[in-house]
């Protein structure tokens, strides 16, 4: 690939060498033991405590078909449209299970499109601390979590990690960033309060986020 | 008829704090501010140990900024993004034009982003007959009106529902037939979906560049900065050099605390990572990755072994939150890209000290900014430093150091300071006996034009001292 033309570069970096040549004395650091956030015990419970909060939906099941189950009702209460879903032996089981009256695009065959009424995908972790899911590229691609008015996510209880500080460690240690060119930490659904301060629920995004968390695995 | 910068301030903020519809916006607007920041903080065990993080990480970053940016460069580089250094605001304009006109762009969408405001690249971008759209809903809005934003986290904090209902019959739809805030949003919503599929460039700024990782990370609630970033084949950041962090890991502080600053939540609802173009195997986003690295006069600052930090600013909007200048005069009166505090302290740095250096006075140095900066910026007193600044720098007008000079000369002599504070105080109570306080011929003129004079006391300080007032 063509390398980027940058007359200016060394120049910059020339200003910030001289710049950073006045040394400033730094005060000593913080004492590493303060606590800046409260320790999570139960990271299941906070989990549920933070959906709420972030105007997620959350629903419990025991397992496979009772996810596929909680999948078609949700599907049900969408207006028609297609589906689009992440590639993934996991989710084409689901699929089997749950049935969806409507055509289903998955994501080797292509982004979802715009008319898309739901998308449903995997997460890579799920925080408890913010009531957040992580997903990357590899979750169906950028699109999957933002186009459609639904996002659909199914997870296992295994995949809670406490807090951000752990979820982002794993992404670091695990070199996720460097398979993916993409990561997003998703806490509820698109908003706005430009007006008046006014909370508007789906704004660009979709106007549902909904979490279907399998207690048991896949 | 030229104006300076100096005397639009005061008119606007003369006419804005006697504006009570907009005080009255406003007002409502930070209360809800203030009590969700409130609530905000008080779900962090302890804030100010966070602070105390997010400074050190902030201190780190700018005090290495040349190795982190390199290590970030790199990492981009290695995925098949580029890397653009930009020393000022035309360099970056000009790179993103020719990039877009080689590319045959014809529409872009915007994502919020405050340096595309300070280099003005919208307006560079549609002289060669680019169409831009701003997709934040607050930026769309104040793009409609033609304004720059009220505000760096709210841009359109100043209309309320009835106005923006008005500006979209006109603008956008005649249909509309409601002012519901949601209602509003669906029309601006459909609106901007067929632009976001129509741009072939999304442009999106930065809230951190990650050194280790080799990622920007954006953070945003709409959802626009999402489909800026996902949709069009191209994506542009346009963002400033200071913004960078070493380790991905700091962000487990710096999102909640950013978000606790800018809106009061816990965490911005997408906190996203980009590290380059759609990788093979991908499913979807931009063929290309550019990142514009803005230096912009920020390197000066590095020298500068007093106002270093100010580069540590996050741009949550918190300290033009908690200040009573803002919250009267509101954003458009300060005439620039960064209002509030942090503004002041930072455009005579970035746009030059002669022109800028009112912006100092427009302060009651009551530290409000200080205390509520996520980073430990010590505003105030970098206002202070300016003003000394700018008087060092003989930017002041030769009457004012007349007027100073003779001040000091007073000051230093007790008799000419007891005769002073009699004429004056005579002086006033003829005026005021008059029924002059007010006009031009009052010298407490500028308090008394719009305010009740304060009674004048009958005798001075020093007498009312030695007649035992020290001993009470």
């Amino acid at each position: 690939m063509a390398q980027t033309e940058n007359p200016s570069r060394d120049r910059i970096l020339g200003r910030i060498h001289a710049g950073l040549r006045t040394v400033i004395p730094e005060p000593a650091a913080t004492r590493s033991d303060r606590i800046i956030f409260e320790p999570i015990n139960d990271p299941l419970k906070r989990f549920q405590q933070e959906c709420v909060a972030n105007l997620m939906e959350c629903t419990l099941t025991g397992d496979c078909a009772a996810s596929a189950g909680q999948l078609s009702k949700v599907l049900q209460s969408l207006p028609d449209g297609e589906a689009f879903l992440q590639d993934h032996p996991s989710l084409r089981r689901l699929i089997e299970l749950a049935v969806p009256e409507r055509a289903v695009r998955w994501s080797t065959q292509g982004s979802p499109a715009e008319a898309s009424q739901a998308t449903i995908t995997l997460a890579e972790a799920l925080i408890a601390q913010t009531g957040s899911i992580l997903v990357t590229a590899s979750c169906g691609g950028r699109g999957a979590s933002v186009i459609a008015p639904c996002h659909i996510v199914y997870a296992t209880a295994a995949q809670l990690v406490p807090d951000l500080a752990s979820a982002l460690g794993r992404l670091s240690q695990q070199r996720s960033l460097d398979r993916n060119s993409f990561a997003c930490v998703i806490s509820g659904s698109s908003r706005t309060a430009d007006i008046e301060k006014i909370l508007v629920q789906g704004a660009h995004g979709p106007r549902r986020l909904v979490v279907i968390l399998q207690t048991g695995g896949y | 008829m030229s104006t300076t910068a100096a005397q639009r301030f005061l008119r606007d903020a003369a006419e804005k704090s006697a504006d009570l519809v907009h005080r009255d916006l406003i007002r409502r607007g930070m209360e809800s501010y203030d009590a969700a920041h409130l609530a905000g903080r008080a779900r962090i065990k302890d804030w100010e140990a966070a602070r105390q993080k997010c400074q050190e990480i902030k201190r780190e970053a700018i005090n290495h900024l040349d190795r982190y940016l390199l290590q970030f460069e790199e990492k981009v580089i290695a995925r098949g993004g580029h890397v653009f250094w930009a020393a000022d605001s035309e360099e970056a304009c000009t790179y993103v034009k020719n990039l877009a006109t080689r590319l045959g762009v014809r529409t872009v969408v915007k994502s919020k982003s405050m340096v595309t405001e300070e280099i003005h690249l919208s307006p560079a971008l549609e002289k060669v007959g680019i169409k831009v759209w701003e997709t934040d809903f607050g930026e769309y809005i104040v793009q409609l009106r033609d304004e720059p934003p009220y505000h760096i986290v709210t841009p359109a904090m100043h209309l309320n529902r009835g106005q923006i209902a008005k500006l979209f019959r006109e603008k956008v739809d005649p249909k509309i037939d409601s002012d519901d805030p949601a209602y509003l949003m669906g029309a601006a919503r459909r609106k901007l979906r067929q632009a976001f599929f129509a741009a072939e460039m999304g442009i999106s700024g930065a809230n951190f560049l990650v050194a280790d990782a080799g990622v920007i990370a954006i953070s945003t609630n709409e959802g626009n900065g999402r489909l800026c970033t996902s949709v069009p084949r191209i994506h542009v950041v346009v963002t400033g050099i200071e913004k960078v962090i070493p380790r991905l890991e700091d962000l487990a502080v710096l999102w909640p605390v950013l978000a606790t600053s800018g809106t009061g939540q816990g965490i911005t609802t997408y906190s996203t990572l980009i590290g380059g173009p759609r990788q093979p195997g991908e499913v979807d986003g931009p063929e290309e990755f550019h990142v514009v690295l803005v230096d912009n006069g920020r390197s000066q600052l590095l020298a500068d072994p007093e106002q270093r930090e100010v580069l540590h600013c996050i741009r949550c909007g918190a300290c033009l939150n908690i200040c009573p200048v803002f919250r009267h005069v509101g954003g458009h009166t300060y005439g620039t890209t960064y209002p509030g505090p942090i503004g002041s302290v930072l455009t005579p740095h970035l746009a030059g000290i002669k022109e800028f250096k009112h912006l100092s006075y427009a302060s009651s140095l009551c530290g409000a900014c200080t205390s509520v900066c996520p980073v430990k910026i010590d505003l105030h007193h970098h206002l202070l430093q300016n003003r000394r600044n700018a008087t060092e720098a003989g930017a002041t007008k030769s009457s004012e150091r007349l007027m100073f000079r003779a001040w000091r000369s007073i000051m230093l002599h007790p008799r000419m300071y007891a005769l002073g504070g009699w004429s004056m105080r005579n002086a006033l109570r003829i005026i005021y006996g008059l029924g002059l306080a007010g006009s031009i011929l009052d010298p407490m003129r500028v308090w008394n034009r719009h305010r009740s004079p304060v009674p004048l006391p009958s005798e001075s300080f020093r007498a009312r001292w030695r007649k035992g007032l020290g001993a009470n």
